[in-house]
């Protein structure tokens, strides 16, 4: 039965490219049924998609062997929960994962504007339906999901226990998610160029898809990030491996995006770059689902090398770039600039210096990232730089964009006169001196994190004092109490607002990644009943006492388990375990590491290696020798604190306006609501 | 041209900034990458080669892994993948990685010593084989 899923991926196929045609036939000689017929096949491939990933996790479910895929992806043990998510465990699921939610989005946005934009939808949908039709023709010849095994095994060979995580779970689906979802400003930037109306049009009508996608692939980043932390047990997060970096490189452009698109609709500047960053983005997320499934760069989480699929890739990447690039060039009288940047010192300077590091960074991040494979083929040696690269030229770049989130949005437009620097600067760069300075004669002389807490400190007073203004304006317009001024001030200037709070969760976030230059590691060996002392950069110092080694067996795994008794200052705080795992399935070990977490540091502890397994689980060595790496990782929760803050802030900014509209105000006439109200 | 002047010199600090702190920053962590069998031609083709710190990537070669679990010293042999001659000892310490097996492919990054012990800063597992291999395994 689960076969039904191959042919409708094969239907999938055919109607998609039937629906490339009618689109852009429909569009240029303006038959609408021929329109119709594209936009409802977006929709078809939906189904079709819908049917194809149902057949291919009733598979998991019912445990069919028969289909390599799900023989590779999962055991009879494994619970249901992972079975589920064997659709993106590995390349040929994730690749019908991808396209599944592609049609997800692209379905939405169809209905969404079945009634608007009529002359953008021909080719948004022929956009969209070209980029299903190339996700379509990898699958079905080149990564099938459904090929079968010449015989059907019993048993699976298991998901890797890494992958058994909840964070893992989510990590990739929330990542493609971004990346889909950045499929739909893509494509209407392609209809406002090939219908050559490039007003801010296409950008108004697709910003909370821009927002959804940076919002999606910002949670996917952080939720990487604590998969890392939590799983890979050695206390980090990030180590510039070529996959993350590759979600970063959209996330880096996509950023300048929804920032520079801001200066197109108010001052009509930007026009072409802005062209430029939502493909790039969109070519990015595209060389980021490849990069994951080629295998072309040595990284930890690099699938099985497919040559085969990474030439498909390269190939419609740079068949969209060339398009892309004509069309702007066949358009580029209409892409003028409509006025000009007048000073440095205005926020539409601020703006472009903004996108200009995102881009700098980018092209960093891209270099370091595929170096590897350019100096083989220029040189013939494989040349790699590692985790120094990458710092050496993001912190720096890092601290800049930190001291623009300050600075951009309250700088005056045009040109700043030295009033409007002085009323809005002079609070802030007196809080950062203070600051600096404070901790530098509290001890804290490493200059990076020196700078990003001095200049955190700025960019939050100006966040806080624009906050203020406005709710004391409101209250004393309004006569509301200030607390309701603030909300009611959030609730009626949402974009605006939102992106405040997504500042300040970015700002926080920056803090936790300067603790890292405090952190505190440890390596010893111990016994059961001895303990070890480890001195937290903060003062006060924690005592782990090694109480006991246990072990009992799970349903597919054995586990040791090491307890510890914590002090922290002489104070009782808690009991830590951390654990090795041995997997029946895998013969593989997986460390579990135990964590303290705290809102001002991390206590980390990793259970490194045992003496003699075999002597504790025999009972002949209940005080097996056990050697731990402690860790006191500084300032943690404030990078996940931080992202779930600028998440919270991105959802603010692009929620839609009758969800927080205040039911007890009249409605106003449309023309005087904000703009980006009115699309919505 | 004109107008866009504040943009051009605006990208062009930029670009010069960020090529500088490229250029600084590869010059401090180039490696070059290199199989086993590639590391002991340069080698004995040139001794001073051993001083230069390289990434090998290889496979490990099965029932030469000792560690010990007291110190984390992980000592195995590190095979080359094209040829399966090529071998040399691998010394890294710290926790294993979980993913660190027989037969795995690792990228490790060190110095070969000169008593020709390649002396690992990092290990890195390959997780090729961790996500996607046994396919062939099935078919055999």
């Amino acid at each position: 039965v689960t076969q039904i899923g191959e042919v409708a991926l094969w239907i999938a196929l055919a109607i998609s490219l039937w629906g490339v045609a009618a689109a852009f036939i429909g569009g240029q000689t303006r038959r609408g049924d021929l329109v119709l017929a594209a936009e409802h096949t977006v929709l078809g491939v939906f189904g079709l998609l819908a049917v194809a990933s149902g057949a291919i996790i009733t598979a998991f479910l019912r445990n069919e062997y028969r289909y390599q895929y799900v023989a590779n992806y999962s055991n009879v043990e494994l619970s249901n929960f992972y079975k589920v998510a064997g659709l993106w465990a590995g390349q040929t699921g994730s690749l019908v994962f991808w396209a599944l939610l592609l049609s997800l989005f692209s379905s939405i946005a169809i209905l969404q504007n079945r009634n608007r934009n009529r002359e953008f939808m021909p080719y948004v949908a022929g956009t969209l339906l070209a980029v299903l039709a190339f996700f379509l023709v990898v699958i079905v010849f080149a990564s099938n999901p459904f090929k079968l095994l010449p015989f059907a095994p019993a048993d699976g060979r298991g998901l890797n226990p890494q992958l058994q995580n909840y964070w893992m779970t989510i990590h990739p689906p929330t990542l493609y998610l971004g990346f889909t979802c950045f499929t739909i400003p893509f494509s209407f930037a392609i209809a406002a160029l090939v219908t050559g109306r490039l007003d801010t049009r296409w950008i108004t009508t697709t910003r909370r898809w821009s927002l959804l996608a940076w919002f999606f692939l910002t949670c996917g980043i952080i939720f990487g990030m604590m998969w890392a932390y939590v799983e890979l047990g050695w206390g980090g997060y990030w180590f510039w491996d070529p996959v993350e970096n590759a979600s970063l490189l959209p996330w880096l452009t996509g950023t300048a995006f929804i920032h520079s698109v801001m200066i197109q609709e108010k001052r009509g500047m930007l026009k072409a770059w802005n062209i430029f960053l939502i493909l790039g983005t969109f070519l990015l997320s595209i060389f980021a689902t490849f990069l994951t499934r080629s295998g072309l760069i040595e990284s930890v989480h690099s699938f099985a090398q497919n040559l085969t699929i990474a030439w498909i890739f390269l190939g419609f990447l740079s068949v969209v770039t060339l398009v892309c690039s004509s069309l702007v060039w066949w358009r580029r009288d209409q892409l003028q600039p409509e006025s000009q940047i007048e000073s440095w010192l205005s926020r539409e300077a601020a703006f472009l210096g903004n996108n200009l590091l995102f881009i700098g960074a980018m092209f960093a991040v891209l270099w370091g990232t595929i170096f590897p494979l350019v100096s083989e083929g220029v040189w013939g040696q494989k040349i790699s730089v590692g985790p120094p690269f990458f710092n050496r030229v993001n912190i720096p770049i890092g601290l800049m964009l930190l001291g623009l989130m300050g600075i951009g949005p309250v700088i005056a437009w045009r040109k700043a006169t030295a009033r409007n620097l002085k009323r809005n600067f002079t609070l802030p760069l007196a809080a950062l001196v203070l600051v600096g300075a404070g901790l530098w004669l509290g001890g804290i002389h490493h200059t990076q994190a020196l700078l990003t807490f001095a200049l955190g400190a700025f960019t939050l007073t100006t966040v806080t004092v624009e906050f203020h203004k406005g709710a004391r304006a409101r209250s004393g317009i309004e006569g509301e109490g200030y607390a309701k001024a603030l909300v009611h001030l959030v609730a009626r200037n949402r974009r605006r607002y939102g992106g405040y709070i997504a500042h300040v969760g970015l700002v926080f976030a920056f803090m936790g990644f300067a603790g890292k230059a405090y952190n505190v590691e440890k390596q010893v060996v111990l016994r059961p009943g001895e303990s070890v002392e480890i001195a937290s950069p903060f003062g006060h110092s924690y005592k782990l006492s090694y109480q006991d080694m246990s072990w009992y067996t799970a349903k597919n795994m054995t586990k040791l388990i090491a307890s510890f008794r914590v002090e922290k200052g002489g104070r009782p705080a808690g009991i830590m375990t951390a654990e090795q795992r041995a997997y029946n399935q895998r013969e593989e070990i997986n460390t579990e590491v135990g964590i303290r977490r705290s809102w001002d540091e991390d206590l980390y502890l990793i259970f490194a290696g045992v003496d003699d397994a075999g002597g504790v689980l025999t009972g002949a060595n209940p005080r097996p020798a056990t050697t731990f790496r402690v860790l006191v990782n500084p300032l943690i929760s404030w990078i996940w604190l931080g992202g779930f803050i600028t998440a919270m802030g991105t959802l603010v900014a692009m929620w839609p306006s009758a969800v927080l509209a205040e039911p007890k105000t009249a409605r106003r006439p449309v023309a005087t609501r904000e703009p980006e109200l009115v699309e919505a | 041209v004109k107008k866009q002047r504040k943009f051009l010199v605006g990208g062009g600090t930029v670009a010069a900034l960020v090529g500088y702190l490229m250029f600084t920053g590869m010059k401090d962590s180039m490696v070059y990458y290199h199989t086993p069998a590639e590391l002991v031609a340069k080698t004995t083709a040139d001794p001073s080669y051993k001083d230069v710190g390289v990434k090998v990537g290889g496979r490990v070669v099965p029932g030469t892994v000792h560690f010990d679990q007291r110190t984390l010293d992980l000592r195995f042999n590190v095979v080359d993948i094209a040829d399966g001659k090529t071998q040399f000892p691998v010394h890294y310490n710290g926790p294993l990685p979980d993913t660190f097996k027989e037969g795995r492919d690792v990228v490790v990054e060190g110095k070969l010593s000169q008593a020709g012990t390649f002396e690992a800063s990092t290990l890195l597992t390959k997780c090729g084989s961790r996500y996607e291999a046994g396919a062939e395994a099935y078919e055999s």
